[in-house]
C-alpha cells in the first residue's frame, strides 16, 4: 500500500513537471528494482499505482472540460460512448507499470542472492 | 532461470515502450495520447476561457483584443505591425495545426508527418512548381514594404504564439498524428497563397481536349464546347455593356498555330481505369464556384447599397475562413481571414464592402516538349537546341530515407510528367510537357487585400485591384456612397483566341504568351443600369469583349438564377438578400425536365418508375432535403448525359467532360433531332426521346440498387450523405451526414464535401451593418464548444449579425469578454 501510494505520489509530481508518459514505467520499474520484496507485489505496486493515477487524471479531465474531446477521440477509436476511453486510459498505464514494475523485480532479483551472502 | 525470467521481462517492457511511444501506420501513440497530464485529455474545453491578459514577446504596444458571444476576436492595435503580429497570435493560438498542416500539403512535405502514403501528393505539389511559385512570391512581398512587413509581423505573432506552447499545450492533432509545430515563415504564408491559386485556376482540360480533338475533329469540339455559349446565358458583365477603352492589339488566329499531335502531346492511346478523379462519376458534383452580387440603392428598401458573398469551397473542420475584425489607425475591417495569411481576405470597412468570385479564365497552359535524344538536358526551342535546368526536390519521409527528386525545367516552366516515368494520379497532366502557369510569376496580392482593408471608395478598390494578378477573382463592390461595380480582375496573357485549349507547341515562340491584357481593360461594369451587378464563375462578357480570356466558365445557372431573382425584386432588405443565397431552384431542372418528361412513355411503367415519374411531374424544382425528385432528376440528367455522350468518347477520352448544361439544354429545347442523340455504336437513329426514355429508365434502376425500394432512402438529403469531413480526414473529428437543401447548380450550392464556406451581406450606409455565417466556429480544437459551432444554423439557412466595433472601448452588450495583449520587455 505504501509503495503504491508512493509511486503515485512520484508519478504524479513527474508528470506534473514533464511531458513524458513514460514516467508510469520508469517509476515502477524503479521500485520494483530497488525495494520489491518479490514479483507480485512489484507488478501490483505498478498496476496499482499507475492505473488509479491515470483513472484520477482521465475522470478529472473528463470532468474538468474533456467530455467533448473524449467523445471525438472515442469516435476516432470507433468505440461509441466515451467512458471505454477512460477505462482505456488507467489500463494502459496499468499494464505497462505492471511489466515494468515485475520487470524491475526480475533485476533485482539476479542480484538478490549476491546481496544476501554478503550480508 | 533468473536470467532468463530477467531478460524475458525486460524484452516484453521494451516491446511495450515501444508500442506505447510510437505510431503504428495511422494509429497514434497510445502511451503519448492517453496520459492524462500532456494528451489528449488536455485539450479538452478548457482552453475555451478567455485570458484577460496575456503577456506576448515582440509587441511595440498594448494590444485589445474584444471577443463576442460567438468568440469571434475584435483586435485593436496602436499600429499595423502589432496588428498584424496579434493577428498572427490569435489566429494560432485558434487554428495552429490547420495552418501548419495546409502549409506542408502545399510545400510537398506531407510525407515528413505522414509517411510514405503522402509521397504521392508530395512529388505532384513539388513538380507542379508550388514551392519554386512560393519562393518567388516571397521574394516579390519582400521586396514590397507594406506587404513584406504586415506578413512579417504575421509570422511573428504565430511563432510568439509557438515559443509559448509546452508539449501539452499542442493541438491534438499533434499528438495523434505525434509531431511537433515548427516556426512559421513567410514561405509557409506564400504557399497558402500559392495553394489557393492552384485551387482556383490549377485544373485544366488540355490533355483531353487534345485527345477529343484527334478522336471527334475540332469542328465537333467547337459545337461541344462553344466559345460563345448561347444566347440565354447571363454572362458576368451585361450583354451591350459599351466598353470604355481601345483595345490592344492581340494576336489573331493563324499566327504560329502549330497543333501538337498526339504523339508530340505524349497522349497515351489506351487508357485504362478511372483514379484519381478529373471526371470521377458525381452526378450532383458542384463547381468550386461562388456567388456575389452588389444592389444599388435604387433597389433597396432603405435606399442603400447592399453586398452578398457566398464562396464555395472544399468544407472542412476547421473551417477555411477564420472570422476577424482589425483594426488600427486608418485601418477598420471585419470579415473572414485564411489562417496562415495576415488581413481581411472578404469583408468590409466602414466604407466599403467587397467579395470574389472565382474568374475561372484560362492561366494554365502545358507545352509539349521536343527533348535530344533520350537524355532532359536540351530541348528545341526556335530552331535552337536550349538547356534544360533541373531543380532538385529532397523530399523527407517520415522513418525512412529522404526521396530525391530532379524536376526539368524548361523556359516555360516544369516537366510535371516525363514520358517513361509512372502517371500521376492527377490525370489532367499530359506527359512530356512544359506548364505555364501564372501562379508561377512573382506576384504581390497581400498588397490588394491591405489596401482594400483601408480603401474608402471607388478609386482605392481600384488600386487595390492593380496588384492583383492570380487567381484572377470578380471583385463585388459596393460603398457608402452608393456605387456599386463588379471588375473580372487578373493578369491575363494576351492571346490569340483558343490559344491554350490545347496541348501548345513549347518549340514555337508564337505559342507563347504574348504580353498582358492592359489592366484598365479588364471586364468591368460600374453603376450599371439595371442597378445591379453579379458574379457566380459564368463567362465574363458577350462576344463584343475584344480579348481572348478563356473558354472553360461555369454552367450558366447560378448567374441566371441570381440575376433573374434581382431582376424580379424591389425595395430589398438585407434579409431579402441572405434568403437569396439559400435560393435551392434548380434552374437545371426548370429549364430540361419539362421537355424531357414530354419524351417519357408512361405506358408500361414498373410501380418504381411510374412512382419517381409522378414525385418528378409534382416537383416544384426545389433542391430540397426532404424530396425525392432532386435525387430522382439528378441521377436522371447523369444517365441522359451518359447515354447521349459515352458512346463519343473513344479511346482514351474517359475523363472528357460533357459538354456544359447549356449547351445540353440548347440541344433539347433547340435542337431535339440533333445527330448527338444517336448511338455511335447501334445500327439505328436514337433521336431524344429514345435517350430520355432509356436514361429515366436506367436512372430509377441505379436508384433502386442503391438506396432500395423508392422512399425516404431516395431523398436527397438521405441520398447525398453531405457532411463536412475533418481536415485531416480523422474519423468523429468532422460533422457527418447533415440533411443540407440546396445543390450543385443551385444558388444554395452546398454538394458531399463543398458548399458556402462563408455568406456575407453588407448594407453600406451612414452606420454600415454586416450579417455572415460559416459552416464551423473559430476554434479548431474539435474539443472545443467553438468548433463546430455554427454548422447546424449553417445548413438551416440562417445567417448571424456581424458585430462591428468602432473602438476596443466601445461598450456593447456583444462582448463576452476581452483580453489585453501586452509587450514583455
Amino acid at each position: 500500500m505504501t509503495a503504491v501510494v508512493a509511486c503515485l505520489l512520484i508519478m504524479l509530481a513527474l508528470h506534473l513537471l514533464t511531458p513524458y508518459w513514460w514516467w508510469v514505467m520508469i517509476v515502477p520499474f524503479v521500485y520494483g528494482a530497488a525495494a520489491a520484496r518479490s514479483g507480485g507485489p512489484a507488478l501490483l505496486a505498478g498496476f496499482f499505482s499507475a492505473g488509479l493515477l491515470w483513472l484520477g487524471g482521465g475522470l478529472y479531465f473528463f470532468f474538468a472540460g474533456g467530455r467533448i474531446i473524449a467523445g471525438r477521440v472515442a469516435g476516432m477509436f470507433g468505440l461509441g460512448p466515451s467512458w471505454p476511453l477512460v477505462v482505456a486510459t488507467a489500463l494502459v498505464a496499468a499494464l505497462a507499470a505492471a511489466f515494468a514494475g515485475y520487470a524491475g523485480y526480475a533485476v533485482r532479483d539476479l542480484f538478490k542472492k549476491k546481496t544476501a551472502a554478503r550480508g | 532461470m533468473k536470467y532468463t525470467r530477467a531478460v524475458v521481462s525486460l524484452l516484453v517492457v521494451a516491446l511495450v515502450f515501444w508500442a506505447l511511444d510510437n505510431r503504428h501506420g495511422t494509429f497514434p501513440p497510445l502511451g503519448k495520447l492517453l496520459n492524462p497530464f500532456a494528451g489528449f485529455w488536455q485539450n479538452g474545453s478548457r482552453g475555451d476561457t478567455l485570458p484577460e491578459r496575456l503577456s506576448v514577446r515582440g509587441l511595440r504596444d498594448e494590444v485589445r483584443v474584444a471577443w463576442d458571444a460567438r468568440r469571434v476576436p475584435h483586435i485593436f492595435a496602436r499600429n499595423d505591425h502589432d496588428l498584424y503580429f496579434a493577428q498572427g497570435y490569435i489566429t494560432a493560438r485558434d487554428r495552429l495545426w490547420q495552418m501548419q498542416i495546409q502549409a506542408f500539403y502545399a510545400a510537398g512535405r506531407l510525407s515528413e508527418v505522414m509517411g510514405r502514403t503522402s509521397l504521392e501528393s508530395d512529388r505532384f505539389n513539388r513538380r507542379f512548381g508550388m514551392v519554386w511559385a512560393a519562393e518567388r512570391g516571397v521574394e516579390a512581398m519582400k521586396r514590397d514594404p507594406t506587404a513584406g512587413d504586415t506578413v512579417q509581423a504575421y509570422a511573428d505573432g504565430v511563432n510568439a504564439y509557438i515559443g509559448s506552447l509546452r508539449q501539452k499545450d499542442y493541438p491534438v492533432e499533434y499528438k495523434i498524428l505525434d509531431y511537433s509545430p515548427e516556426p512559421w515563415t513567410l514561405l509557409d504564408s506564400a504557399l497558402l497563397l500559392k495553394y489557393m491559386s492552384y485551387d482556383l485556376t490549377g485544373h485544366d482540360d488540355e490533355r483531353w481536349m487534345t485527345a477529343a480533338r484527334t478522336a471527334l475533329g475540332e469542328a465537333t469540339l467547337d459545337e461541344l464546347f462553344p466559345f460563345e455559349p448561347p444566347n440565354f446565358v447571363s454572362p458576368v458583365i451585361p450583354r451591350g455593356t459599351p466598353w470604355d477603352f481601345t483595345p490592344a492589339p492581340a494576336p489573331q488566329a493563324g499566327e504560329g498555330e502549330a497543333p501538337a499531335g498526339p504523339e508530340k502531346a505524349g497522349f497515351p492511346s489506351a487508357h485504362s481505369g478511372r483514379t484519381a478523379g478529373a471526371s470521377a462519376f458525381d452526378p450532383d458534383a458542384p463547381e468550386a464556384g461562388s456567388n456575389n452580387w452588389a444592389v444599388s440603392g435604387s433597389r433597396t428598401k432603405s435606399g442603400r447599397p447592399i453586398l452578398a458573398n457566398d464562396p464555395h469551397l472544399r468544407l472542412t473542420l476547421p473551417s477555411i475562413w477564420y472570422e476577424v475584425q482589425l483594426s488600427a489607425p486608418g485601418c477598420n475591417a471585419e470579415g473572414v481571414s485564411l489562417p496562415g495569411a495576415p488581413l481581411v481576405i472578404i469583408g468590409h470597412n466602414q466604407k466599403i464592402a467587397w467579395g470574389f468570385t472565382n474568374a475561372g479564365d484560362d492561366v494554365l497552359d502545358w507545352y509539349a516538349v521536343t527533348f535530344k535524344g533520350r537524355s532532359h538536358k536540351e530541348y528545341l526551342y526556335d530552331g535552337k537546341w536550349l538547356k534544360a535546368s533541373v531543380r532538385v526536390e529532397v523530399i523527407k519521409v517520415r522513418g525512412e530515407k529522404p526521396v530525391v527528386d530532379r524536376v526539368v525545367y524548361t523556359r516555360q516552366g516544369p516537366v510535371v510528367w516525363l514520358e517513361g516515368e509512372p502517371e500521376p494520379a492527377n490525370k489532367s497532366v499530359p506527359a512530356g510537357a512544359a506548364l505555364r502557369w501564372l501562379a508561377h510569376d512573382p506576384s504581390n496580392e497581400l498588397l490588394t487585400f491591405y489596401r482594400l482593408n483601408r480603401a474608402w471608395d471607388y478609386d482605392g478598390y481600384l488600386e487595390a485591384l492593380a496588384s492583383w494578378d492570380c487567381p484572377a477573382q470578380n471583385f463585388a463592390y459596393a460603398d457608402a456612397g452608393g456605387t456599386i461595380a463588379i471588375w473580372h480582375n487578373g493578369k491575363y496573357p494576351l492571346r490569340r483566341k483558343g490559344q491554350g485549349r490545347y496541348i501548345l507547341d513549347g518549340s514555337n515562340p508564337a505559342d507563347e504568351w504574348q504580353g498582358w491584357v492592359p489592366r484598365g481593360q479588364n471586364p468591368h461594369v460600374k453603376n450599371p443600369p439595371r442597378g445591379f451587378v453579379s458574379s457566380a464563375n459564368q463567362k465574363p462578357t458577350d462576344s463584343s469583349y475584344p480579348y481572348y480570356l478563356g473558354w472553360d466558365y461555369a454552367s450558366f445557372e447560378r448567374g441566371n438564377r441570381i440575376n433573374e431573382i434581382l431582376e424580379g425584386m424591389k425595395d430589398i432588405t438585407p434579409e431579402d438578400m441572405a434568403r437569396m443565397q439559400n435560393d435551392n431552384l434548380s434552374l437545371r431542372a426548370r429549364m430540361a425536365l419539362p421537355p424531357l418528361l414530354a419524351e417519357i412513355d408512361d405506358r408500361g411503367l414498373a410501380p418504381a418508375e411510374k412512382w419517381a415519374l409522378d414525385e418528378l411531374k409534382g416537383w416544384n424544382f426545389e433542391n430540397l432535403a426532404g424530396l425525392a425528385a432532386p435525387t430522382i432528376f439528378a441521377q436522371f440528367w447523369s444517365d441522359f448525359n451518359e447515354t447521349t455522350w459515352n458512346d463519343k468518347k473513344t479511346g482514351g477520352l474517359w475523363a472528357m467532360h460533357w459538354p456544359r448544361s447549356e449547351v445540353v439544354i440548347d440541344l433539347i429545347l433547340n435542337h431535339p433531332d440533333s445527330g448527338f442523340f444517336d448511338g455511335r455504336t447501334t445500327p439505328r437513329k436514337e433521336t431524344l426521346r429514345d435517350i430520355a426514355n432509356a436514361a429515366f429508365r436506367s436512372a430509377v434502376r441505379e436508384l433502386q440498387a442503391q438506396c432500395g425500394p423508392p422512399g425516404r432512402s431516395w431523398t436527397w438529403g438521405e441520398w447525398r450523405r453531405a457532411g463536412i469531413g475533418h481536415l485531416g480526414r480523422i474519423p468523429g473529428f468532422g460533422s457527418e451526414k447533415l440533411p443540407m437543401n440546396g445543390g450543385g447548380n443551385a444558388v444554395n450550392a452546398s454538394g458531399p464535401g463543398f458548399g458556402p464556406s462563408w455568406r456575407m451581406v453588407v448594407e453600406l450606409g451612414a452606420e454600415v451593418r454586416a450579417w455572415g455565417i460559416m459552416p464551423g466556429g473559430p476554434s479548431g480544437n474539435p474539443g472545443s464548444r467553438y468548433y463546430d459551432a455554427g454548422v447546424d444554423d449553417w445548413v438551416a439557412g440562417k445567417i448571424y449579425p456581424l458585430l462591428f466595433l468602432k473602438s476596443a472601448d466601445e461598450a456593447n452588450p456583444g462582448i463576452v469578454a476581452r483580453t489585453s495583449l501586452g509587450g514583455v520587455k
